[in-house]
């Protein structure tokens, strides 16, 4: 926003000589760009040997079904649930949270999809429609059948609270594209399981944590922390921020060259227009009644819509949790709620991958869909199922992904993971490098030793690469 | 060291030592010299099918040509193959039962499967096992001296800076027309002129005294006190005034906070501990601790072992808090115990990281899977320290002796008793009103005659040791947390892996810190011989530390800038003689931070000016060598202090309970804000303060947009912006030029400039024409509001000259 008022121009280039380490931080670039900065123990270290590809995924949109939805009711069919309902064979005694029983088949029946054919049940009709965009993987596994560590994990590699999430990670990386928002959001409707933990920068630098936003109530004060204050106008707050500026340059002219004073001076004016830029950006009301239309109603389906609308302005990483708590935790009765949810995600995960498309943007948005792991194809308490993190299924479209292909198997059962396995480390490594950075070389200096995404693990999974 | 004999042998294959394994690998090959020569059809078998199949499926991992070698092991020549990883050797040529190679692509199941992508095809499997079967010919790519991890060279490792012996240095002579007020000085200006620098002036009394109130207190001097300092002639005035904030209890609220990050202090505790919410006591005791001047080897010792050291000294049972308020991580127990001594054994890593980097300064955890990649750590290093914290268990314990306490936890349990009746009498229709009174009755009476009834129960730690076992007897039973008064020893875990075992290791210090034998850690759980090892052998890299974390937080950079990591990687000191002298004068001063923070506050370098100088710009723009004082930003407790000062608001209380961030009514020091563990409050969040479920060494400024909203439009500035308008419209019923100085007298300790009023009365009068008045005097309260708020925001206050 520019203002007609002379003090607005308060701040004369020549004040603001360099780009400094601050403003880096305060949402421009990323590490690539400010390497030499990182160089004291505070602050980190890196080597200065992080290697760019050609990014083929500029933006990354997570869809994260808290919960863990099962892999055989969507995108791995397992014919032989039907043959051995009731039963337990030895390929199905596998060791979850709680004692599980025998063999509950899936409601879903699959159909080939697409040029592809790849298969897709009928839970999902309208994704269906986008077969040939999506790569399914379904050989993830993970390490710990909680929803804690395995959220954990699902976000920062460990299961543990003390690392940097994925999100970080990227903004440490490659910055943001538009500094007037928050470069990494995380939409839920209600609260996650573990909340804060999920999307916190941990020891990497506050600026790179994500910002939270409660979009059951879009109210544009309630989005972004303080993002509007009592009842100023914005000629007001302008008149007001351009006296604190004005003072702010007076101090910084009688005190000569300074980057955090200068930072400063600059991350208030990114927080003026902030205000503007961000209640914009989550305004759905802008939107087509056609594009309203075709994403549907829903808090799932305004987070889907607000994902494109975010990722449109430049924010790098959008994770849309579907829900309050873990909805898809089914230990009771799964076979009704999965009909439900899938007829909740359906239609809105349809409409984005659609509107990405028909926008240019699914070339390089990169969109994940997935739980922090799957459910077990046996019984628990009769008709619900328990977690599973030996074998689960997630996608990937867009981004440099192959559309159309399935990645990996489980067994006949969908228990666990068998062939071309890819644990969440091999997920990370694969993210990072259609973000264009090598995950061995993405590194953060801390305690003594170079943390990375990816610890001591990670594969790209090249085979799914497009 | 070690004789190759059969023996030796035996023992390197059952552990897998890490410092053998080049010995063993020396002696196999001469096991392979003495085998008949392979013939020329195993030759062409092996070259046909096994080294495809090797290359194919293993090599990315396990061979010359890994990036990153896992587990170990290399699979590309027999010798490597015999010499297996961390797990023990890959094969036993004849013998595939015997081979962890056979085993693991065998897929059992055991958490070892190969490759981890999925099980290789059958005809694979049978191909691999009938080689081993046969012999596992291996022809070429033989390599003299398999090059394996070479073990620690001690007497190499004692031999870097941070672990040499503490020793005086003789400070340079200054020059007569240096400004110089002591050693720390001379050391200071020797550098400066090495590097063609030269001093800058003292900064002028206003600037001197709001620069060292922040510092000391952490909050902005008064008017009143500015005016006495400025007006001050006597020689000592500077000097008596640091005796004075040194003195004020508020000194120890700003120090204690720097102490808690390091401790990694969460007011709320994990949920599944059940514990009594009284983490409180450990920072008031903190608090205390800094303003009694605790010396610090003292201030050690009881953080680590208070109840080994006095016993009886119950007002020092909070100093456990920094172990009894560690970050738990949640146990599932319907899991089998493999997934929970995963978790447990994370929460053993972190304690020996908290304890290591906050009081040694060194990165002991590294050593967890492997010996540490960079510093003499080795890996039974680790787990001898880990052996500790695994037989020290967090729990509440009374403030009071165990008999005085005993009557106490009957009554509590009676009146939980009482209490759960009472809900069942209130759920009850209709109520049974005399019923409910009588219980009442009876519970107040319990509590007023049960002497200590409320004596809290301090967050602390006790010696036990944790096991977890099965649950029952089938393995889906899950897992049980068994703790038992007798200390255990730690067996290494394999690549960091309890569930992989090696060797046991007793409890002992580290050895590169240890002359001799490491000093065994072995009464009760260890904590007290830990705590005295580290201020005996280890007291000169203790004492290294503690003296530059200080330096640090007075000049926002360390004299080693790596504060919590003295190590290799760590930073080499930039005057390696001042770090020494002042460190070893503080040990001789019975380590007193009070005489430490004295000698650095007196000394002409800490009053600097922090102008700009374009000459000393030129050659040193980070101002390494200090030629200038730098220029620090608030950190949030102290900004949010002064705000509160500002506007009249701030309550003084000290200690006690803590405060929500948000609520409207916490007009308390910021050090009694809410910390939650795992949900830090957006305000203090958003301005770097540390994840409390980690040790922090240093804050990070960042400068963000997102702290400009909270400038911009927080109810905090608002209402803190709307008391200070309505203070002076009380105060200074009527001149706006007098307002405005006293506005600048509370919030920049100087009066204002004629630019400043200037620029006040135009944007008054610009407001209080859109609000309909004529003049600034009698502007309304809108206007002066929204000005203050302009000045609570700007970069003067935040930033301390």
């Amino acid at each position: 926003m520019t203002s007609t008022n002379p003090q607005s121009d308060a701040l004369p280039a020549s004040m603001l000589p360099r780009r400094s380490l601050l403003q880096t931080l305060g949402g421009g670039m990323g590490l690539l760009g400010a390497a030499p900065f990182f160089a004291s123990e505070a602050l980190g270290g890196t080597g200065s040997n992080v290697v760019h590809f050609a990014p083929r995924a500029k933006r990354v949109i997570h869809l994260f079904m808290n919960g863990g939805p099962f892999q055989a009711d969507l995108f791995d069919p397992k014919p032989l649930l039907e043959k051995y309902a009731g039963q337990r064979p030895d390929g199905a005694n596998l060791r979850t949270e709680r004692p599980t029983g025998g063999l509950l088949p899936s409601v879903a029946k699959f159909y080939q999809r697409g040029q592809s054919g790849l298969p897709v049940s009928d839970l999902l009709p309208r994704l269906g429609e986008h077969a040939d965009d999506i790569c399914v993987l379904r050989s993830m596994h993970a390490d710990n059948p909680n929803h804690g560590p395995a959220l954990m994990q699902m976000n920062n590699g460990t299961i543990l609270p003390t690392r940097p999430s994925m999100g970080s990670w990227f903004l440490y990386g490659l910055g943001t594209e538009n500094e007037n928002l928050p470069g990494y959001v995380v939409l839920c409707p209600g609260r996650p399981v573990r909340f804060a933990e999920l999307w916190t920068s941990s020891f990497l630098p506050a600026a790179y944590q994500g910002t939270y936003v409660n979009h059951a109530d879009l109210t544009p004060s309630k989005l972004i922390p303080y993002l509007q204050g009592d009842a100023k106008t914005p000629a007001a707050q302008r008149r007001q921020l351009d006296l604190m500026q004005r003072l702010n340059t007076m101090h910084l002219q009688q005190r000569g060259p300074d980057n955090a004073l200068e930072a400063r001076i600059a991350s208030l004016e990114t927080a003026f227009r902030m205000q503007s830029d961000a209640s914009e950006a989550f305004d759905l009301s802008t939107e087509t009644e056609a594009t309203k239309e075709a994403y549907g109603k829903g808090h799932y389906a305004n987070g889907c819509l607000l994902a494109r609308r975010l990722v449109e302005r430049g924010v790098r990483f959008v994770q849309v949790y579907y829900g309050n708590g873990q909805p898809w935790d089914t230990h009771s009765k799964h076979n009704d709620a999965v009909q439900n949810l899938c007829k909740d995600i359906d239609q809105p995960t349809a409409a984005l991958l659609a509107d990405l498309k028909q926008r240019g943007m699914l070339e390089d948005t990169l969109v994940v869909w997935g739980g922090e792991f799957g459910r077990t194809p046996t019984t628990e308490n009769g008709d619900g199922r328990d977690h599973n993190h030996h074998g689960f299924t997630m996608w990937l479209a867009g981004g440099g992904v192959r559309g159309g292909m399935s990645y990996g198997e489980t067994d006949e059962f969908g228990f666990r993971a068998v062939e071309n396995k890819v644990h969440v480390h091999d997920l990370h490594a694969t993210i990072l490098h259609l973000l264009g950075i090598n995950h061995e070389k993405l590194t953060f200096h801390y305690a003594g030793r170079d943390y990375r995404l990816t610890d001591v693990h990670g594969r790209v999974v090249q085979e799914i690469l497009a | 060291m070690f004789e190759p004999s059969p023996r030796a042998v035996t023992v390197v294959c059952r552990i897998g030592l890490v410092a053998i394994v080049a010995l063993l690998v020396a002696f196999t090959g001469n096991l392979y010299a003495a085998e008949d020569q392979p013939t020329a059809a195993q030759i062409e078998h092996f070259e046909k099918h096994i080294r495809p199949l090797l290359h194919k499926r293993c090599y990315s991992c396990h061979s010359e040509e890994s990036a990153v070698l896992q587990g170990g092991l290399r699979v590309d020549s027999k010798s490597h193959l015999l010499a297996g990883g961390d797990s023990g050797p890959a094969i036993v040529a004849g013998k595939p039962e015997e081979s962890l190679l056979v085993q693991s692509i065998q897929y059992r199941g055991d958490g070892y499967d190969m490759p981890p992508d999925g099980k290789l095809p059958d005809t694979e499997i049978a191909l691999l096992v009938d080689w081993v079967a046969s012999g596992a010919v291996f022809p070429g790519n033989e390599v003299a001296g398999v090059a394996a991890r070479s073990s620690i060279d001690w007497a190499e490792g004692r031999q870097f800076w941070s672990f040499q012996p503490l020793a005086r240095q003789q400070p340079p002579q200054p020059s007569e027309h240096d400004l110089s007020n002591g050693d720390i000085d001379a050391f200071i200006l020797a550098k400066l002129k090495e590097h063609g620098l030269s001093q800058s002036p003292s900064a002028d009394r206003a600037t001197l005294i709001r620069r060292l109130t922040f510092n000391l207190t952490g909050l902005p001097p008064t008017p009143e006190e500015i005016e006495r300092f400025v007006a001050d002639d006597s020689p000592r005035a500077y000097e008596n005034l640091v005796d004075d904030l040194l003195a004020s209890p508020q000194y120890g609220e700003r120090w204690g906070r720097m102490w808690l990050d390091l401790a990694r202090y969460a007011d709320t505790t994990e949920s599944w501990l059940g514990s009594t919410p009284n983490s409180h006591l450990y920072r008031d005791w903190i608090v205390r601790a800094f303003n009694e001047d605790m010396p610090y080897d003292e201030f050690v010792r009881r953080q680590l072992a208070t109840d080994a050291i006095g016993p009886e000294e119950y007002e020092h049972l909070p100093a456990l808090g920094f172990l009894g308020l560690s970050p738990t991580y949640f146990k599932e127990l319907l899991l089998p115990p493999d997934i929970i001594k995963v978790l447990v054994a994370d929460e053993w890593e972190e304690r020996v990281d908290a304890v290591s980097r906050t009081f040694l300064g060194l990165t002991v955890a590294c050593a967890r899977c492997h010996d540490h990649k960079f510093d003499p750590i080795s890996n039974e290093d680790y787990y001898a320290l880990a052996g500790v914290f695994a037989s020290t268990r967090m729990i509440d314990r009374p403030m009071i002796p165990a008999d005085q306490y005993a009557p106490v936890e009957a009554a509590k349990k009676k009146v939980a008793e009482l209490d759960e009746e009472l809900k069942k009498l209130n759920k009850q229709k209709p109520k049974p009103e005399p019923e409910i009174k009588a219980i009442e009755t009876e519970i107040a009476e319990i509590k007023s005659t049960t002497a200590n009834f409320n004596s809290p129960l301090a967050n602390a730690v006790t010696d036990e040791s944790l096991h977890v076992i099965l649950a029952g007897e089938d393995p889906q039973s899950g897992s049980k947390l068994d703790y038992r008064p007798e200390p255990q020893d730690l067996n290494i875990a394999i690549r960091g892996n309890p569930n992989k075992l090696g060797d046991l290791v007793p409890r002992r210090f580290i050895t590169v810190l240890s002359p001799e034998q490491p000093r065994p850690l072995t009464q009760g759980s260890g904590r007290k011989d830990l705590a005295d090892a580290i201020l005996d052998e280890g007291a000169p890299l203790a004492a290294r530390v503690i003296v530059n974390r200080i330096w640090l937080a007075h000049f926002g950079r360390g004299l080693v800038e790596s504060p919590s990591n003295f190590g290799r990687l760590g930073d080499a000191p930039s005057h390696p003689e001042l770090l020494e002298d002042l460190t070893a004068r503080f040990v001789e001063n019975g380590w007193s931070i009070k005489w430490l923070h004295r000698e650095i506050l007196l000394s002409h370098t800490y009053r600097q000016s922090s102008e700009y100088d374009e000459a000393n710009y030129a050659v040193d723009p980070d101002n390494r060598w200090l030629w200038r004082m730098n220029r620090k930003r608030l950190d949030i407790e102290p900004w949010r202090d002064a705000m509160l000062v500002a506007s009249g608001q701030l309550d003084l209380t000290i200690g006690g309970p803590s405060l929500a961030a948000d609520s409207d009514k916490n007009f308390r020091r910021t050090i009694y804000t809410t910390v939650h563990r795992r949900e830090v409050s957006k305000m203090l969040q958003l301005h770097d303060f540390p994840d409390p479920s980690l040790h922090s060494p240093q804050r990070m400024d960042t400068s963000t947009p997102l702290q400009g909203l909270f400038v911009l439009n927080s109810p905090f500035v608002t209402s803190r912006a709307q008391a200070l308008a309505d203070r002076l419209l009380r105060d200074i019923p009527s001149d706006a030029d007098a307002r405005v100085h006293q506005a600048y007298q509370w919030l920049f300790a100087r009066k204002a400039s004629d630019d400043e009023l200037q620029l006040a009365g135009a944007y008054l009068q610009e407001v209080a024409a859109e609000c309909g008045e004529d003049a600034p005097a009698t502007a309304s309260a809108t206007a002066w509001k929204l000005y203050v708020h302009a000045l609570l925001g700007s970069n003067e206050l935040l930033f301390v000259d």
